[in-house]
């Protein structure tokens, strides 16, 4: 009677030892960048890098530049828009010279706006966002007295679903 | 420390449960009546868990019948409510649940019900709703925006689930017509009713829920009154 008793006891120990966190695997789908690619405006269909390239994201009225594009020569890039609200307003910067810690360059406004869709994953890894874009400008639509544009000439929207960072959204005319 | 003080609930029960199964086994000598009856019975460790965590709330109550020397019948309904929290989700789950079934005695003696080890089948039906109360957007790239905090809840009512479980178990009396007993269960999941690609993270009756499989694993420790019906 004891030994079947210690059997079963150590049975249901070893069920409720196994209740262990569940961890997101890497392999699960992430929340997308958006892909921006950049092509010649004398000859749209020939891919064209960006001098100097650097993008700084406007939050509050606060500019922070993003790590990897600091002034790299490029002809496609990934950024991250906000999760929290469903626009996100950026400054992108060619022929980038930072003059002690303040952003020097030709600088143009991009402002996007786009609809985000909640996916969930898992138990782990929770909610991502899957992002659908309404409309992209090359100027700031909220204060016109800057809607200039300085170097980003024209663009077209590829994807307006942002599902993935296999294919680019958003083409960029300069 | 928190697995210390569950360890410690686990084996200052196990001592109390193996102490009694052994006295009364001297006990079942000399009362040998075979008693036919309902026992009725509470699940103590959802109270001790109602108790000792601020997270959880729950209680279930059962009874089995035996209804030959070897077979009884056994239902069991009880209401959970549950608060989970991880880093991206947290989510509360409450709601009812039946079980249904039948318990095998494994037991050789057939005159001494006053222990008995047991194997079982039930069928469980669960109906409950899961609420998100907060969830954080999970997005590798947050340090250029921050973390997406979002505190809107998204309620799921009116789910459902229907499972099978195989249970093992001990019942050993303590005092006069009064058992103790424990449970081990193993359940699969049948048909389940969820919402918006929102997995049932916990369905009450059931417990927790696996991503990869429809597999769970429940126990109990219940104390239980014997009614005597009929005494031969």
């Amino acid at each position: 009677m004891i030994k079947k008793s210690i059997l079963i006891s150590l049975f249901f120990l070893m069920i409720t030892s196994c209740e262990s966190d569940d961890i997101c695997p890497e392999s699960s789908q992430k929340t997308p960048r958006l892909i921006i690619t950049f092509y010649d405006i004398s000859n749209p269909e020939l891919r064209k890098d960006v001098e100097n390239l650097a993008i700084y994201r406007l939050l509050n009225g606060e500019m922070e530049i993003l790590n990897e594009i600091n002034g790299i020569n490029t002809d496609s890039i990934a950024i991250p828009i906000r999760d929290d609200e469903s626009i996100s307003n950026f400054k992108f910067y060619k022929n980038f010279t930072p003059i002690d810690n303040t952003p020097n360059g030709i600088d143009n406004h991009i402002f996007i706006d786009y609809e985000i869709n909640e996916i969930f994953i898992s138990r782990a890894c929770g909610f991502i966002n899957n992002y659908n874009i309404l409309s992209f400008y090359n100027y700031d639509p909220s204060d016109p007295s800057t809607n200039q544009v300085n170097w980003i000439l024209d663009y077209v929207i590829l994807n307006n679903l942002v599902t993935d960072e296999n294919e680019s959204h958003i083409k960029i005319l300069h | 420390m928190k697995m210390n003080h569950i360890l410690k609930y686990y084996i200052s029960f196990l001592s109390f449960f193996i102490f009694f199964q052994s006295y009364s086994n001297n006990l079942t000598e000399i009362d040998t009546l075979d008693k036919f009856g309902l026992r009725a019975g509470i699940d103590i460790h959802k109270l001790f868990r109602t108790i000792s965590k601020n997270n959880y709330e729950g209680l279930s109550l059962n009874a089995d019948l035996r209804i030959s020397k070897k077979l009884f019948l056994f239902f069991e309904i009880g209401n959970e409510k549950i608060n989970n929290e991880s880093y991206y989700l947290n989510t509360t789950i409450k709601g009812n649940y039946i079980k249904a079934g039948i318990k095998n005695s494994l037991s050789k003696e057939i005159k001494g019900i006053e222990n008995l080890i047991y194997v079982g089948f039930n069928f469980g039906l669960s109906s409950f709703e899961q609420t998100i109360t907060q969830y954080i957007i999970n997005n590798s790239y947050n340090a250029v925006w921050g973390e997406a905090i979002i505190n809107e809840q998204i309620k799921l009512s009116n789910l459902n689930a229907l499972w099978g479980e195989i249970s093992i178990g001990a019942k050993t009396k303590v005092l006069k017509n009064l058992f103790l007993g424990i449970e081990v269960q193993l359940k699969t999941t049948f048909t389940q009713k969820n919402k918006d690609g929102i997995t049932n993270l916990y369905m009450p009756g059931f417990n927790r829920t696996y991503d990869s499989s429809g597999i769970g694993a429940g126990f109990s420790y219940t104390i239980s009154y014997l009614v005597p019906i009929i005494k031969k």
